[in-house]
């Protein structure tokens, strides 16, 4: 999905290491998500947390992804990226206990 | 005799712990082993109390739930106390369902950062080390997919690693034994022998 011309296939340790820098991210970031699922709960009172998340997200994605994927249009594509990003939002804020990396981890597995 | 009080606190959302330690099992005053009164407090709702084994399906169902949502499966979850359904992808409609009879049933209606506000609270909860809550009350939130999951890769590479190590193990023997062995030279052999 990445812009990138080199395949190579995530080893498991790699893996491991970006599950524990999320969970540790997703900690410092919890009032972030938080704000940004509220403001979605009342878009017609408090809209603009969520419209600046959302034009930031579509900004990075166009930078960095493939936009000839399907998967990454799918994202790019408003009306159906909006579940997409919600759970995503949803899986990063449950998982903020001590005991977070597993949890994301069996989501991950699960997804 | 005076008990102990544990606040778990995330954003919105607290769980107050009231209770005892057990002193025959040698535990220290701080702790809580015997809980005499929880309590779920969410900004702008109703205060949730409860009896103390009301409080195991209560965590319990959130968590189910949580999973539920996230699985892309339907979000609903039923039982004698607790509902939860999905009005759509922001909020979440909760029936606490009483005990007592001719009380009517609580009806929150909570939008997903309260749902994750309350999550953590159980999760600063569970991984207390003040307070022991039975854990038989309390279901790992490890969706039964996974678990199964796992337990069939466990499996799957227990079978199928000796025979492939065995085979392996007879290749390079009988290659080894190819050098001491060569049955063309034989046949020559014989060939030669044959016309005398």
């Amino acid at each position: 999905m990445r812009k990138s011309y080199v395949t190579n296939n995530i080893k498991l340790k790699e893996f491991d290491a970006l599950i524990k820098i999320t969970v540790e991210m997703s900690k410092y970031l919890y009032p972030y998500v938080r704000e940004i699922l509220k403001s979605k709960e009342d878009i017609e009172d408090n809209s603009i947390i969520w419209n600046d998340f959302n034009k930031r997200f579509i900004e990075l994605i166009k930078e960095r992804f493939n936009m000839d994927s399907i998967r990454v249009k799918k994202l790019l594509n408003q009306a159906e990226n909006e579940e997409i990003i919600i759970k995503s939002l949803l899986i990063l804020s449950f998982c903020i206990s001590n005991q977070g990396y597993q949890k994301l981890k069996d989501f991950l597995y699960d997804f | 005799m005076i008990q102990n009080k544990f606040l778990f606190h995330q954003s919105s959302a607290s769980l107050e712990i009231i209770g005892l330690p057990d002193y025959s099992n040698n535990e220290n005053e701080d702790q809580i082993s015997i809980i005499s009164q929880w309590k779920l407090t969410i900004v702008d709702k109703p205060l949730i109390e409860g009896k103390i084994e009301h409080l195991g399906p209560i965590m319990n169902a959130f968590y189910i739930y949580s999973n539920l949502l996230i699985k892309n499966e339907i979000p609903i979850y039923e039982s004698k106390l607790i509902d939860i359904k999905a009005d759509n992808l922001h909020i979440h409609n909760i029936v606490l369902k009483s005990s007592k009879p001719n009380v009517k049933p609580l009806v929150l209606k909570i939008g997903n950062s309260l749902l994750s506000d309350t999550i953590n609270c159980f999760d600063q909860l569970n991984e207390s080390p003040k307070v022991r809550i039975k854990k038989t009350d309390i279901h790992t939130y490890m969706p039964k997919k996974l678990r199964f999951g796992l337990i069939k890769k466990v499996k799957f590479f227990n079978f199928f690693i000796p025979p492939f190590i065995a085979i392996c193990s007879l290749i390079l023997f009988s290659s080894s034994i190819i050098y001491f062995y060569s049955p063309f030279e034989n046949i020559e052999k014989k060939e030669l022998i044959k016309p005398e």
